[in-house]
């Protein structure tokens, strides 16, 4: 019996030649690493069926051939003495790396020491199930990884186009009173620098590992334990007719994505239209207009849900003290503030 | 059987995750990719049959087998048993990245033979899941990096990265169906708060439910709130036990939960670090409700439901934790559902990762 990849109606599937049988029933197709379980019963056969035609017995799958996968092709009863076997591997895709790790965020130097997520920004999609294999924080003195810093990642949290991966530090040891928190602390320590990597063999959706690891280290400094207070924060308003940007300075870093989905700059009643961005220490929030500023009072509208790194948002503390009145939550959707852009400097007359 | 307000076409599943059986065939299926849960009739061919005990020992060589792949390349994302015929239905992942499939298997109750739960011909409906528009997506819109201008934007001497943020996704961690309604668990990839939706069933509209927050106290000094990852329903559904990704065991009553009030759970069970509950089951043990709750790290623990409703709020975090428990010496288990009145199934993973699915009953355990 011979077997080769071959396809059939578009489809790749197994051919048979040089088989004894005829009778289709015989034939099972078993992936190559499932058969060693095959002791005492029977592995049922791949899904799919089984055509004959004047090219020769095909198995035509139900489910796609895995490349990297071996499958071993079998006929005739179970365990009798005449049953034949081959075993085929279908070769991997192939090809050279593209993907890479674009950014990891934050961007910042230093993390509070109850510090909540990180995202990771591939410049491709990427396969699902294989992060906790693939990315680790290490405590960057020592080189060790940091056990269960990390909130198991099952389900990973993927955005819809499986570019962006989010990865949270464990929060039961980062919540206070907790019993994993009391038991194990908090995952990060203050004084104590951390190292993110990313190993080059993370499989992108087409199974090929990336260009290369990607690293970054951190700095860890004291805990963040209030509300988000956007009315601290210090406006520099742009000059009217420009396309200078409007820039914030903020008290301190705050999420990489909420950042994104929770600030909006409204002239009139409008949202304006045009680019935000934040530094790299993720402490300045710009947005340029996409047309120049008319003159008069505009809003910088704030989501309450916004939040800095370690999850405290405009409306609550991530772990609040109830004995705290300051920590009490706040009601409000949103929370608005207001700039005028600067009229240009009256001419002197001649 | 009812139509449910499905109809019947093709349905296609990007991916598969939580799985929960409604009303009459009705399995409901999260699919996190799409945002959506899936409302399927899947048509279960067999008899009403009671739970004779149940050994179905390696299924991932079966599943592997079945699904011609590598065993590694198989992934049990979860199990519901259908309530009339007690066959098996298990939500796989085939393989990965874009050579990827999901696949809803069915295993027999009596022979453990699999078959596939075809999607191309079949009744079913749908909701999504995203956020209805709002502002927030007026915001994604108009912030997203426009023509030529780059990835930095610079000003005043300082370098600005042009914000390209992922949108925001939810994770559906959880479901249950309770009286008509489908109750949907999520994790975001952004905030991290609880939410648990409420959608009528048959679904009605594209977006559909309200959303409710739960807090939780621990120690009677720290609220905080926390996606649910794991839930179940008890007490005809008056009742929810729920199991946050920061793990205390918390115990609120569904209709005392209004839309924008501010709910808050009783804790009344802690473990220790390390571990995460990853299912529950409510059964019946002497003529009383009982809950089965798998952890990742701790063995199977076994809650009588009165204990639930006369623990009190935890204020201490001493031992011992909260609510009376019992440990059964099994570990390994990773999901269960009801297996008649007074038995469970359980995906079980063994030393070495290999996985089976046998019945068990908790009152020998």
């Amino acid at each position: 019996m011979q077997a080769e990849w071959a396809a059939r109606e578009g489809a790749l599937c197994l051919r048979l030649t040089d088989v004894e049988t005829l009778d289709a029933r015989s034939v099972r197709v078993v992936p190559t690493g499932a058969l060693a379980a095959e002791s005492g019963s029977v592995l049922p056969s791949m899904a799919g069926t089984v055509v004959t035609d004047a090219g020769g017995l095909w198995f035509v799958p139900r489910f796609p051939f895995l490349g990297s996968t071996s499958y071993t092709v079998l006929v005739g009863a179970p365990g009798a003495a005449d049953q034949r076997r081959c075993t085929l591997e279908l070769p991997s895709p192939g090809g050279a790396p593209t993907t890479t790790v674009r950014e990891v965020y934050p961007t910042s130097s230093s993390l509070p020491f109850n510090h909540l997520r990180f995202y990771v920004e591939f410049s491709a999609p990427m396969a699902e199930g294989s992060a906790a294999r693939h990315l680790r924080i290490l405590d960057d003195g020592t080189g060790e990884p940091l056990d269960d810093a990390l909130l198991s990642m099952d389900p990973e949290l993927w955005d819809r186009d499986r570019r962006c991966l989010t990865v949270l530090l464990d929060p039961a040891r980062i919540k206070r009173g907790l019993v994993p928190h009391r038991e194990a602390g908090y995952p990060l320590a203050a004084g104590r620098a951390i190292r993110l990597e990313i190993d080059g063999a993370f499989p992108d959706a087409a199974g090929r590992p990336l260009r290369a690891g990607f690293a970054r280290r951190y700095a860890v400094g004291e805990a963040e334990r209030r509300r988000v207070v956007p009315a601290s924060w210090r406006l520099v308003a742009p000059r009217v007719a420009t396309r200078d940007p409007l820039v914030v300075e903020l008290d301190r870093p705050l999420d990489h994505a909420l950042a994104q989905a929770c600030l909006c700059v409204r002239g009139g009643s409008a949202a304006l239209d045009g680019t935000a961005a934040l530094d790299e220490e993720q402490l300045v929030w710009a947005f340029a207009p996409r047309r120049p500023w008319s003159p008069g009072r505009h809003e910088l509208v704030v989501s309450s849900r916004l939040e800095d790194l370690a999850g405290n948002s405009v409306a609550r503390v991530f772990d609040r003290d109830l004995s705290r009145r300051a920590d009490d939550p706040r009601a409000e959707a949103e929370v608005v503030l207001f700039f005028e852009p600067a009229e240009p400097a009256a001419q002197p007359t001649p | 059987m009812a139509d449910h307000g499905m109809s019947k076409g093709a349905t296609v599943l990007e991916s598969v995750g939580p799985i929960a059986f409604g009303p009459d065939d009705v399995l409901f299926v999260a699919d996190n990719r799409r945002a959506v849960v899936v409302a399927i009739d899947v048509a279960d061919p067999a008899p009403p049959s009671d739970a004779a005990p149940f050994d179905l020992s390696n299924l991932s060589a079966k599943l592997a087998a079945f699904l011609g792949c590598a065993p590694e390349d198989v992934a049990v994302r979860d199990l519901a048993v259908h309530p009339r015929t007690h066959n098996v239905y298990l939500a796989v992942q085939r393989g990965r990245g874009d050579a990827g499939s999901p696949v809803i298997v069915r295993v027999d109750h009596l022979d453990a033979a699999l078959s596939e739960v075809a999607l191309d011909d079949v009744a079913f409906s749908e909701v999504a899941l995203d956020d209805a528009p709002g502002l927030d997506d007026e915001r994604v819109d108009i912030q997203l990096p426009t023509g030529d201008e780059g990835e930095a934007m610079e000003f005043g001497g300082r370098t600005f990265r042009i914000l390209r943020a992922p949108i925001r996704t939810s994770t559906v961690t959880d479901l249950a169906f309770v009286d008509g309604q489908l109750l949907v668990a999520g994790l975001s990839n952004h905030e991290f708060s609880s939410t648990l939706r409420r959608i009528p069933f048959p679904f009605a509209g594209e977006v559909g439910g309200t959303s409710l927050e739960i807090f939780h106290v621990s120690h009677g000094k720290w609220e905080t709130a926390a996606p649910i990852r794991t839930f179940v329903p008890y007490e005809g559904g008056r009742s929810i036990l729920a199991s946050y990704t920061c793990t205390p065991l918390v115990h609120f009553p569904l209709q005392d939960l209004a839309p924008g009030t501010h709910a808050k759970g009783r804790t009344v069970a802690e473990l220790g670090a390390g571990n995460q509950p990853l299912d529950m089951v409510s059964y019946v043990e002497d003529g009383e409700e009982h809950l089965l709750v798998c952890h990742s790290r701790h063995p199977l623990m076994k809650i009588a439901c009165r204990d639930i409703d006369r623990q009190s709020a935890l204020t201490e975090p001493q031992e011992p934790v909260g609510v009376p428990w019992e440990r059964a010496d099994l570990t390994g288990i990773v999901r269960l559902d009801n297996w008649g009145d007074d038995q469970v199934l359980a995906l079980q993973n063994d030393a070495g990762g290999t996985q089976h699915l046998r019945s068990l009953k908790p009152a020998s355990l």
